[in-house]
């Protein structure tokens, strides 16, 4: 083997200029073809990375008007999501529903410490916003379910906020600041790119809350769901409870706005599974144009050999070794040209990520070790395949071809 | 009895069939030094392809150092050149950018033997022909003499049952020409078999042997 790669480099380095041309054509394949993964993969990443928070499988219930009368009610009624919802639909729709969750948010107020104070809006909240909003916690911890259970008065402050309150926010886990008259427990720091609530327990909150126990909008988490038709049932199941708790006509689809998550999800999906095989076949057939060149030069090469390829014969060379020596020629051409193109766009992407600043439209567009993976056995593959006829054209040079003056 | 013909006969197909080679008849004992001379068209070279497993024939039989050589597959008639036959060619045929080293070696290549193993032997040969200093010269660095001696090391380095020369001297002056004879003559005399393809009259009188060829038929000795 050893010795094959050897003499397979003594050719190669013969015709230096038309290994390079060769090369050349493929490298720019490939190289093609990763720019173009890598940015169909920042576009994905991008798109996945905003919708992190929210769970695919989830409803959004918004307040509507009925349209319709129901039961002797006008219609034009406001109807809106309340604490009652929260805990009913799970209780009740077992079946479909995992957990309801909200936030409700407090008229802001002014939170004071010994030290400084700051003007801020409490928002009452489930653990689960923690993911929801992309919170990053710095110190200590989120809300949690046992602050929601105790109703504790316990906060989780924006950086910020935590050094002006406490002059650094590293200190301000584990002390106390006031608001609403009340004594509140730091818990928590976090950063966030723009939010700058201040969170509380939900229940906190909601007994906060002047008896308001409307609340703008709730989040219904639903059981594992795959199909487009138990979404819809899910839906439907929901709207009915909603429709008995707030006494309307639960086909009456504006009384109450249902955003269905996992139904655009799954146009979303489809969606960028075409853009991925799109991109693959463009680059497919760049790469292709790339392996055509590889044999078609491999052609002209064993025209020109068909002299040494006749000599080898005659002194022994099986039509078998001569095929293989073309073959991993070819191989050899492709997979070295086309590593430099994997290694030249693998550079440009991880430029791209480290000099563009982060912005919604492409996120690290960098191609993972498996599509490096897939791209060198496509190569071989490629490779082989471009070798082969004029590998086969070599087998058909007669040792007679030795005798032949140049 | 290392090259044995029995009435081989061959014809080239064709809109009109070019019968060569009309019922052969040759023998050529172990260690003999033999010239087969001919005009061109007599069916020399259709002779030379035969006897060097290059080609087939259509009807008789050609046994090489035993071994009946007839319907080989292509396998076959590879391994049989490689292990039995050392070419010589006119043009001497040497690959352009192999070292002399490495042009002696080939052959050995397609045996699998080792890279470090089958250079120390094609060294052996290159100082046989007095060429050890030129080992990693490239043939464009060599001399047409040189060249030649180098392809007759190639042709050595199987230790082959015959060497098979065709036209060896055709490119070289006529002092090379008288040294490339005197490097065949030694190597018969150490026991070695050569058969000579040549038109030459010099040449042929330089063997122990002339066969004549004409119109496809050996023609009697006189």
């Amino acid at each position: 083997m050893f010795d094959l790669i050897r003499e397979i480099a003594q050719t190669l380095r013969n015709n230096k200029l038309r290994t390079f041309l060769t090369g050349f054509a493929v490298a720019w394949g490939i190289f093609m073809l990763i720019i173009l993964l890598g940015m169909a993969r920042g576009v994905t990443n991008s798109f996945q990375a905003n919708r992190s928070g929210e769970s695919a499988s989830s409803l959004s219930v918004n307040s509507g008007y009925t349209r319709k009368a129901y039961r002797g009610l006008q219609e034009g009624r406001r109807i809106q999501p309340d604490i009652n919802d929260i805990r009913s639909i799970p209780d009740a729709l077992p079946e479909y529903v995992k957990k309801a969750t909200a936030y409700k948010f407090l008229s802001a107020t002014n939170l004071s410490t010994s030290r400084d104070y700051v003007n801020a809006r409490l928002e009452g909240v489930y653990p689960e916003e923690q993911k929801v909003d992309d919170v990053k916690i710095n110190y200590g911890r989120f809300i949690n379910a046992a602050d929601l259970r105790e109703e504790r008065k316990v906060v989780v402050i924006n950086e910020e906020n935590a050094e002006v309150l406490f002059g650094d926010a590293s200190k301000a886990v584990g002390q106390r600041v006031d608001a609403y008259g009340l004594s509140w427990l730091v818990v928590g720091v976090y950063s966030h790119r723009w939010e700058r609530a201040v969170y509380i327990p939900f229940n906190t909150a909601m007994r906060l809350s002047d008896d308001n126990l409307k609340l703008g909008n709730i989040r219904v988490q639903l059981n594992e769901i795959s199909t487009e038709e138990e979404a819809e049932e899910a839906e439907q199941a929901v709207r009915a409870q909603l429709a008995q708790n707030h006494t309307f006509d639960p086909s009456d689809k504006s009384a109450m706005y249902i955003y269905n998550r996992f139904k655009s999800y799954l146009r979303e999906s489809s969606a960028f599974n075409i853009l991925n095989s799109a991109i693959w076949i463009i680059g497919i057939f760049t790469l292709l144009s790339g392996i055509v060149g590889v044999s078609n030069i491999m052609f002209v090469s064993v025209r020109e050999r068909t002299h040494e390829i006749g000599i080898r014969r005659a002194i022994g060379a099986k039509p078998r070794s001569v095929l293989t020596q073309i073959v991993t020629e070819s191989v050899a051409i492709t997979t070295l040209f086309g590593y430099i193109g994997i290694v030249l766009g693998m550079m440009i992407m991880q430029t791209v990520n480290t000099f563009v600043p982060e912005n919604d439209v492409i996120k690290n567009p960098t191609i993972s070790l498996s599509i490096a993976i897939e791209v060198t056995i496509l190569l071989i593959i490629a490779g082989a395949l471009a070798g082969l006829f004029p590998a086969i054209k070599a087998t058909k040079v007669k040792p007679v071809e030795a005798l032949r003056d140049e | 009895m290392i090259i044995s013909l029995t009435d081989v006969n061959k014809t080239y197909p064709g809109a009109v069939p070019l019968h060569v080679l009309k019922g052969i008849n040759l023998e050529i004992d172990r260690g003999e030094l033999v010239s087969i001379m001919g005009a061109s068209g007599s069916g020399k070279s259709t002779l030379l392809n035969i006897l060097g497993i290059l080609d087939n024939y259509d009807t008789g039989d050609y046994y090489l150092d035993g071994v009946l050589i007839k319907n080989l597959s292509e396998n076959r008639a590879a391994e049989l050149r490689n292990r039995m036959i050392g070419f010589v060619f006119q043009s001497f045929n040497l690959i352009s950018y192999k070292d002399a080293v490495e042009n002696v070696a080939l052959p050995l290549f397609y045996q699998g033997v080792p890279r470090r193993k089958r250079n120390a032997m094609a060294m052996e040969q290159l100082e046989r022909m007095g060429l050890a200093d030129r080992a990693h010269h490239l043939p464009g660095e060599l001399s047409g003499g040189q060249k030649q001696r180098v392809a007759i090391a190639r042709s050595l380095i199987t230790n082959p049952s015959i060497i098979l020369a065709d036209e060896p001297t055709g490119a070289l002056d006529s002092k090379t020409s008288k040294d490339v004879m005197q490097v065949f003559r030694e190597l018969n005399n150490d026991g070695m078999t050569i058969v000579i393809v040549t038109h030459d009259p010099n040449v042929g009188a330089a063997t122990n042997r002339i066969i004549r060829i004409a119109d496809g038929i050996i023609q009697p000795t006189v």
